[in-house]
């Protein structure tokens, strides 16, 4: 299978070589694959998210190589880094991110806007995507509006909207109750079905018997090899 | 909502500020274009200076002069009140004062008096005071005028060139002579008399010879180098003072810089996220002036300047005594429009550059 995501010895300190340094980071060797589902599993401050943004291009590593794609970028601009994002990538945030201000169908057309796309046709693709996640009877309402499960459900319309190829999910059943955490389940479960790659992290046990992998991190190091 | 409400908070002195200056330059452009042709005062160090009365005689023998009338244009406290005296021969009273009670003074001693300064210092035809330069000398309110029609009319006292020498001491001056030219001779009337730089045979000090193009430049030099002055001060004291409150305060900062981050994430590039900053600017300023303008208008027209005007207007209180002046003009609007443009974007530009070139998850942070 095709690699999406490689990392050879990657590193992510902060503050380097002050007294404040925190190594988040340290000697990560990675593949991911096309399709495959991959649960990055551990403690909390044990670096999950740290290696989800910086593969998800959110986050720079201070050292190390990393490819997407095939693709090494290290030399690429944020302007390019933005390309890949919109074209790309769908990321799932813990706490949504939502613009509290916005309806639901705006939110999830956001990623829309810089495409040029106009506000009809923008509508029609976020409300498809809404529509899909069953959430076509929310449409106007805004964040406030909706139960936690509900804006998740908006929150990965938007991640989804651009068609990305790969959906990174940061702890997605840690603001929703337990149903909430069964759709979205059935939800990741179809994106993988569709050919897309998922790198979730979450210490949530269910998600154990969904992936195709899952990564131990302790301490900024991948502790075990797949299970 | 709440920025277009702090942009109007904003525009709203500001467009106030601006409108009484233009309503106050208007009103003077009609008092000089109702006013003498020439006026000749002394010259002293290149300032106007009193002007001997014995010129008149001279002045009346050149061609194309109509009338001339001298004039004393002073300010004296009256009471705690500081009022401007006018001292005239009646035929010269300016035509716009509409005499509501009374007559026009006759006999020495005797003055006109607007309404507004009547009602607020508790006057009445035959009243009689003493102002602050000569308390000995009495006056008696022969009439009262209306003092709406311009903003100097509100504290003005008319009288007798003659009572306005003897109140100043200052025997045979003026503040200046008034000439009144026939059609067509204004410019050469003022011309020989400023070549002469004396009168007929009466060597004399130099003259100072405005005519009324002159002071209509003047007039419009001043108050264009005011407004810009306060356009200028208002812009910089705003723009300077709204980025340190953010600063200061943090307000709304931390949230901008997550949104930033949210949209980087989602493959928004810097230069996409400043224009869309700069179209928002460009939204909330366009809704924010309008509502400025329309305040400011209903404030001004409608409450008369109430509690705003005397920032603006020297020596009035809560409730002006005179309708305050002032015209809306399209400039004005369109800086005020520019104004609030500025503003938003010194408080949003750069802070929004600063977050949209770090990494999407600093931003988030």
């Amino acid at each position: 299978m095709e690699p999406v995501v490689m990392l050879e010895d990657l590193r992510r300190y902060y503050n380097p070589g002050t007294a404040l340094e925190v190594r988040a980071l340290e000697g990560i060797f990675l593949t991911v694959h096309r399709n495959e589902y991959v649960l990055l599993h551990g403690p909390s401050g044990s670096g999950k998210t740290t290696l989800l943004n910086v593969m998800a291009t959110l986050d720079r590593p201070t050292t190390g190589k990393m490819f997407l794609f095939g693709k090494n970028l290290a030399g690429f601009s944020e302007v390019e880094l933005s390309r890949i994002r919109r074209r790309k990538i769908g990321i799932v945030f813990q706490d949504f991110r939502l613009f509290q201000g916005l309806t639901a169908w705006e939110n999830v057309a956001l990623p829309l806007i810089p495409m040029g796309l106009g506000r009809k046709e923008r509508r029609a693709t976020a409300c498809s995507r809404l529509e899909a996640l069953g959430l076509a009877a929310r449409m106007e309402h805004s964040p406030q509006q909706m139960s936690g499960g509900e804006q998740q459900r908006v929150a990965i319309a938007r991640a989804l909207v651009n068609d990305p190829e790969i959906l990174f999910a940061d702890e997605p059943t840690s603001n929703i109750d337990q149903a909430s955490t069964e759709r979205l389940l059935g939800i990741l479960r179809a994106l993988k079905k569709r050919g897309m790659t998922l790198i979730v992290t979450s210490h949530h046990p269910v998600f154990i018997q969904e992936v195709d992998r899952t990564l131990t991190l302790k301490d900024g190091r991948i502790e075990e090899k797949p299970l | 909502m709440v920025v277009v409400l702090c942009l109007v908070a904003v525009i709203f002195p500001f467009m106030t500020g601006i409108s009484i200056l233009e309503g106050i330059k208007c009103q003077a452009r009609i008092s000089v274009q109702e006013g003498a042709d020439v006026y000749v005062a002394g010259d002293l160090y290149g300032s106007n200076a009193p002007v001997s009365t014995e010129h008149v005689s001279a002045l009346k023998m050149i061609d194309g002069v109509d009338r001339i009338f001298p004039r004393i244009v002073g300010r004296a406290y009256l009471f705690d009140q500081l009022v401007t005296i006018v001292g005239l021969h009646s035929q010269a009273f300016p035509g716009h004062l509409e005499i509501i009670q009374g007559h026009m003074p006759g006999s020495a001693g005797e003055v006109l008096i607007g309404n507004a300064l009547a009602r607020q210092m508790g006057f009445q035809l035959g009243t009689t005071f003493s102002l602050s330069f000569n308390p000995s000398k009495r006056f008696r309110i022969a009439g009262i005028f209306r003092s709406e029609c311009s903003i100097w009319s509100a504290i003005l006292i008319c009288m007798p060139l003659e009572d306005a020498q003897e109140l100043f001491q200052t025997p045979g001056m003026a503040s200046d002579i008034l000439i009144y030219t026939r059609p067509g001779y204004a410019h050469a009337v003022a011309e020989l008399i400023q070549e002469r730089g004396y009168l007929g045979e009466t060597k004399g000090p130099l003259l100072r010879v405005q005519d009324r193009d002159l002071i209509s430049l003047y007039i419009q030099k001043g108050f264009n180098a005011r407004g810009g002055v306060f356009t200028a001060l208002y812009t910089v004291a705003f723009a300077l003072g709204i980025p340190a409150l953010l600063v200061a305060s943090g307000l709304g900062f931390t949230e901008r810089r997550k949104e930033i981050g949210i949209l980087k994430a989602t493959g928004w590039q810097t230069q996409e996220v400043l224009e869309t900053v700069g179209l928002e600017n460009i939204m909330l300023s366009l809704a924010a002036t309008p509502i400025a303008v329309l305040l400011s208008f209903f404030w001004l027209k409608v409450l008369n300047g109430f509690f705003v005007a005397q920032f603006f207007i020297a020596q009035i209180d809560l409730m002006p005594p005179f309708p305050v002046p002032s015209r809306f003009l399209p400039v004005p609007v369109l800086l005020g429009f520019l104004v609030s443009l500025i503003i938003t974007c010194v408080g949003s530009i750069y802070t929004t550059w600063r977050t949209a070139v770090v990494p999407p998850s600093d931003a988030m942070r």
